[in-house]
């Protein structure tokens, strides 16, 4: 059948050129930002445009990590979106099994899970001028608890939605059957639930690390200290009245594409799904 | 010493009645099989008894306690659930040896004892795979080995043989009761399938729409069905059901069937019930027929002709000698035994004894 074949190379020619379009337009701006970061100032501008740099040079990287403080803004990003996404994890996968396996009485039955994704639905701004009257009656101004806190706010409730829906999957079954033989609810969680739900987790932590990690808002109104603030911060304070440090700003900016990108590749062979494939006969 | 008893326990989800005032003592070392047609309520009475459930009116009490209030982790029952809802993270020996593991048995105790138990279920060589990669009979098995590996005061299984090919099904049924009998523990046993019911139970729960209909062995129930829906779905092929109207203790049908001798009953919505083995064909053309009428169809089972013959509008099967040769339309004379007929009333739904 040779006019079947074709159309097979055909379909499968057009799902690689697609895929191509679409890496080529995603990682073009990476590709750019990193091959920047290495160039001098003048090489930045040129037209036509140095694909790659031909005089390499660390002069930004220099400049941002030893001359600036954005190791100290790195590191605060790292402890601010570590800490967001492992609070957001941990309750986040309890309230959502609770949601998803418990009947609340009455019309919290259907009101709870609601209500949760309801604080997402207003814009962040809103929260911000009480958020840091809050903080400011606290003391907590220019403190990573307190940037640790309000990410914490805004993730838990999407990090509880996806858990939620990842455990509605599991069938339950397994969970009585580790009550029946001997299990407390609270064993069956971490013994059955929880392992099984891997592939959520690891989705809902990458999820909660880039929004924490790439987070300017709030960051932006809580720290005015270098010691508090985090690289989105740090980097945008590189434009400035009187110029703009592209240079550093690519430095920067490649640097903090890093730890998302290894942590990413660290979590995904969690991601795929099938593990529960087995459980039940079929 | 385990008895299991039910006292009027109800299970309503919502408006919904799904177990309807049950009483029922299970004796301490029984094999009690429940049975009925999908949706009955059997596991959800499954479920009660192993916590999974909270009953909404009634007690249950296992060994004498009342375990209404009990988590299922205190109720040290066993389950074979009808999924087996086996670990799929877990390799079949971490999977038979999770009760073990909870209770903290040490772990060389622990490995020895999943030994001992897969061999008994032939699963020793595959202690290391995972649930995926087995077989449906060799998941059974694992969850089965998971039920004995301890010994609970009852054993639950839930339909446990209803997912393997017919040759399995047979040989796992013997190898449940051997096991039964030999560990000596409580055990309810669900199952739609009669002939399961019928070679397992010490006793048989006959469920229906959230009642036991019957309860007695398999003998009782075979030979004395209390109703129409008992008479109905014990036995293979089916037990005839023959609507007509009996008076003075004869009855007839709209399709010719007469039989007397019914004692003096009078019925208007009269059910005749006659079990296919109790029927039987009349060479000649002899008077003392209950019917003539001509052959539907003619099967061959093996070890006996099933032949169904239509009287008037409706079928009529009995069971023939394997030797028996017969055509379509062929005429033939059925008698049938007298005093092995049933007589329901359609409208009660009960026996009607004469
Ligand atoms: N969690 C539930 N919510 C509502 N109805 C249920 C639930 N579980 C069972 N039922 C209903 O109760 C009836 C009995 O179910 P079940 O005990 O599973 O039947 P069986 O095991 O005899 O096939 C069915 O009609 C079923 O739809
Ligand atoms: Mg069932």
């Amino acid at each position: 059948m040779p006019r079947g074949r074709t159309s097979i190379d055909i379909q499968r020619i057009g799902a690689y050129v697609t895929i191509a379009v679409a890496l080529v337009i995603t990682l073009f701006p990476v590709y750019w930002i990193a091959a920047n970061s290495f160039k001098y100032d003048i090489d930045i501008f040129s037209i036509p445009p140095q694909w790659l740099p031909s005089n390499p040079t660390l002069k930004h990287y220099h400049a941002a990590f030893i001359e600036r403080p954005f190791l100290i803004y790195a590191l605060n990003s790292l402890i601010i979106a570590a800490s967001t996404t492992l609070v957001s994890v941990v309750f986040g996968s309890m309230a959502g099994y609770a949601l998803a396996r418990f009947q609340y009485p009455g019309r919290w039955r259907y009101q709870i899970s609601f209500w949760i994704l309801s604080t997402r639905m207003m814009p962040p701004i809103v929260t911000i001028i009480p958020l840091y009257i809050a903080f400011n009656y606290l003391g907590m101004l220019n403190t990573k608890p307190a940037v640790i806190i309000a990410y914490t706010a805004f993730n838990l409730p999407f990090a509880t939605w996806m858990m939620k829906s990842y455990f509605q999957d599991l069938p339950v079954e397994l969970e009585e059957a580790a009550m029946v033989d001997g299990d407390t609810r609270w064993g069956a969680f971490l013994h059955v639930a929880l392992p099984l739900a891997r592939p959520g987790l690891a989705a809902t932590a990458i999820f909660c690390l880039i929004i924490s990690w790439n987070e300017f808002l709030l960051a932006l109104v809580l720290t005015l200290t270098e010691r508090s603030q985090t690289l989105p911060i740090g980097i945008a304070g590189r434009v400035t009245q009187y110029s703009t440090y592209w240079g550093e700003i690519s430095a920067a900016g490649f640097t903090a594409c890093i730890p998302i990108m290894i942590f990413a590749f660290i979590v995904q062979k969690h991601l795929v799904r099938g593990i529960s494939f087995g459980a039940v006969k079929g | 010493m385990t008895s299991v008893t039910f006292q009027g326990v109800v299970k309503k989800f919502g408006e919904f009645i799904a177990v309807n005032d049950l009483n029922l003592e299970v004796r301490d070392k029984e094999f009690l099989v429940l049975l009925g047609p999908s949706g009955c309520g059997k596991t959800t009475t499954m479920r009660m008894v192993a916590g999974l459930e909270e009953v909404s009116a009634g007690d249950i009490f296992i060994g004498g306690d009342r375990v209404n209030d009990v988590l299922p982790k205190y109720r040290d029952v066993a389950m074979v659930f009808q999924s087996y809802a086996l670990y799929p993270h877990f390799s079949v020996a971490d999977n038979i040896g999770y009760p073990l593991k909870i209770r903290k048995v040490p772990e060389e105790k622990r490995r020895q004892m999943v030994m001992e138990v897969a061999r008994r279920v032939e699963l020793d060589r595959l202690l290391d795979r995972l649930p995926k990669e087995l077989s449906g009979g060799q998941r059974q098995r694992v969850a089965l080995a998971r039920a004995i590996i301890r010994t609970p005061k009852v054993f639950l299984m839930d339909e446990p043989l209803s997912n393997l090919d017919a040759k399995l099904r047979v040989q796992m049924r013997a190898e449940l009761k051997h096991l039964q009998h030999e560990l000596q523990v409580t055990t309810i046993y669900v199952t739609h399938d009669q002939i399961e019911a019928m070679t397992l139970a010490h006793r048989v729960a006959v469920m229906s729409r959230g009642v036991i209909e019957q309860l007695g062995t398999p003998k009782e129930i075979y030979n004395n069905p209390r109703t129409l829906f008992v008479a109905g779905f014990i036995g293979s092929p089916p037990m005839n059901l023959i609507d007509g109207e009996v008076s003075d203790g004869a009855f007839t049908s709209a399709g010719g069937i007469k039989i007397g001798g019914l004692g003096h009953s009078n019925v208007a919505d009269a059910v005749l019930g006659v079990r296919p083995e109790d029927a039987h064909l009349l060479p000649g053309g002899s008077g003392k027929a209950n019917v003539t009428a001509p052959i539907y169809s003619v099967e061959l089972t093996g070890e006996s002709t099933l032949v169904t013959v239509r009287a008037g509008d409706s079928l009529f099967t009995l069971r023939a000698d394997k030797s028996f040769v017969g055509d379509f339309d062929q005429m033939v004379n059925v008698s049938f035994a007298p005093e092995r007929v049933f007589l329901f009333d359609r409208k009660s739904q009960n026996r009607v004894d004469f």
